[in-house]
């Protein structure tokens, strides 16, 4: 799992609008967007620390105090983070449950039947009138067996690695599809993830997910900037186009060869603009593919006319990324 | 109803609608396990309060046009978590989202005497679009219940509604 939406403001607008001739920018990453007001408002939390609470009950053996350290250890790591500004403040036990709209952000376990494929969901309280977002809430589903100890164990679900996944949810971030899987038997199983944020769990056992990689940093930094992140970072912009169009929702990956790291956002906009922030400066190997790996919408939302029709391709030359600028447009034309 | 993000493909947002930790579905799991499977197009999104008013909900209402497994009437409710009420929006990550006019083919769920509800969240919706020649097209799951190996990228293609529906129809006779 892994991966996430954000969005890199004030710099790559104006770094846009001139290498694109004109007004609109190309955002770097997702981003949770909502229309309030009559406005398009970014998710995100306006004031820090974000205050949460634990449901307060034991659930398949799981005490309330044992979850809530769990969470807290998510909490924690996505804190942690050098270049990014969020903090979060456990504000503690309430006989409320995830997805009361009560105005507490609130995490803890239900069973919800109706969510039978859905290990852990977050969802959002938002004003309709200013955009502001009111609450956030992670329910874990009770329907699954869960495990909270320190090495994982065998068949069970791992809460922090799964916590970590929706923390990032919780502050703003969306999906990433840097990740790989394949069908065995007829079922799917994830054989790679290259983001906390990607969809899909690695598999009951596992705790290889309880660390953030390079995708996250970038995103959760990109969307609560701190220190000289966007001055000590660079980005990469350009356009991803088919049969001389403009590609919508094609995937397009930066591999620094230095580091091993990969960053990703989408082309976002029918002209098949994309901007990949939060990158280290120095080359970068770009890869553009189509998401055929995911469910599109848990990316994008059912309107979007994601293109799917076309084969992966490498930019033919490595792209030197700048410190504290821009690329400079690269274009890249895809086959059917 | 738009429920998280609202789509401005060519402004300058983008949406995202996705986030939850899912299990992967496939159309074999999903014609299995689907109480009933409908085609139809959407005629109504309410959202509504759940009993005692805790959390916000939406009834979507499908005029069915045809079904490829078992029977819920010619209109048929079922609910997703979530929706937009007075001013208060509550946004549940992954649950799909739908418009009036929609053309869709659902896999529901149920539990007991409740309203359906739409199985593996966004994964057991499949949305209809036509081609520019007219011809109704379904882009399938990136899971084929067919084919083991690496999943292969650039070839997913939308197909067509008659193989799609066929390939639902026997699949989930299979399961009976």
């Amino acid at each position: 799992m892994s991966g996430g939406p954000v969005h890199r403001v004030a710099g790559l607008l104006a770094i846009a609008a001139v290498l694109f001739g004109h007004t609109q920018p190309a955002f770097a990453y997702l981003k949770f967007g909502l229309e309030a007001g009559g406005r398009e408002v970014t998710l995100k939390w306006t004031t820090t620390p974000v205050r949460y609470f634990v449901t307060d009950q034991t659930v398949g053996g799981i005490s309330a105090a044992d979850f809530q350290a769990a969470t807290a250890q998510a909490f924690a790591t996505w804190q942690s983070v050098p270049s990014a500004s969020i903090t979060y403040r456990f504000a503690g036990f309430t006989s409320s449950t995830p997805g009361d709209d009560d105005g507490r952000t609130t995490l803890g376990f239900l069973n919800e039947p109706a969510l039978d494929r859905v290990l852990a969901s977050t969802s959002f309280l938002v004003d309709n009138v200013t955009g502001a977002l009111l609450e956030a809430d992670i329910f874990f589903n009770s329907a699954f067996t869960w495990s909270v100890s320190k090495d994982g164990e065998p068949g069970k679900w791992d809460v922090q690695s799964i916590a970590l996944h929706e923390i990032g949810h919780l502050s703003g971030l969306g999906h990433s599809a840097i990740g790989e899987t394949q069908i065995v038997n007829g079922s799917r199983r994830v054989l790679s993830a290259g983001a906390v944020m990607f969809p899909i769990a690695l598999g009951p056992g596992d705790i290889s997910s309880r660390q953030l990689d390079a995708d996250d940093v970038a995103g959760i930094s990109d969307l609560y900037p701190d220190g000289d992140f966007n001055a000590a970072t660079g980005s990469v912009s350009g356009q991803v186009t088919k049969n001389g169009q403009g590609v919508f929702g094609a995937h397009v990956v930066a591999f620094d060869p230095g580091t091993g790291e990969q960053i990703a956002n989408f082309t976002l906009t029918r002209s098949g603009l994309f901007s990949i922030a939060g990158l280290r400066p120095g080359p970068h190997v770009i890869r553009v593919e189509p998401l055929d790996d995911a469910d599109i919408e848990s990316f994008f939302d059912s309107a979007e006319p994601v293109d799917l029709s076309f084969r992966a391709k490498f930019y033919e030359r490595l792209v030197v990324v700048p410190r504290g600028g821009d690329s400079g447009s690269i274009q890249i034309a895809v086959s059917p | 109803m738009r429920a998280v993000l609202i789509a401005v493909a060519l402004s300058l947002f983008s949406s995202v609608a996705g986030a939850t930790v899912f299990l992967p579905t496939d159309l074999n799991d999903l014609s299995r396990d689907a109480v009933a499977i409908a085609r139809g197009r959407i005629v109504a999104v309410d959202a509504q309060w759940t009993d005692g008013r805790r959390s916000i909900e939406t009834l979507v209402t499908l005029e069915t046009e045809t079904y490829l497994k078992g029977s819920l009437g010619q209109v048929v409710q079922f609910r997703v978590p979530g929706g937009s009420l007075g001013r208060f929006r509550s946004v549940v990550v992954g649950a799909p989202s739908f418009a009036v006019g929609q053309r869709v083919i659902v896999f529901l769920g149920s539990r007991g005497p409740t309203v359906p509800y739409v199985l593996g969240m966004s994964q057991g919706v499949f949305r209809l679009s036509q081609s520019p020649q007219g011809d109704w097209l379904v882009t399938p799951p990136s899971i084929s219940a067919a084919a083991d190996g690496p999943i292969v990228r650039g070839i997913r293609r939308p197909s067509p509604l008659g193989d799609f529906e066929r390939d639902v129809r026997a699949l989930a006779g299979a399961a009976r």
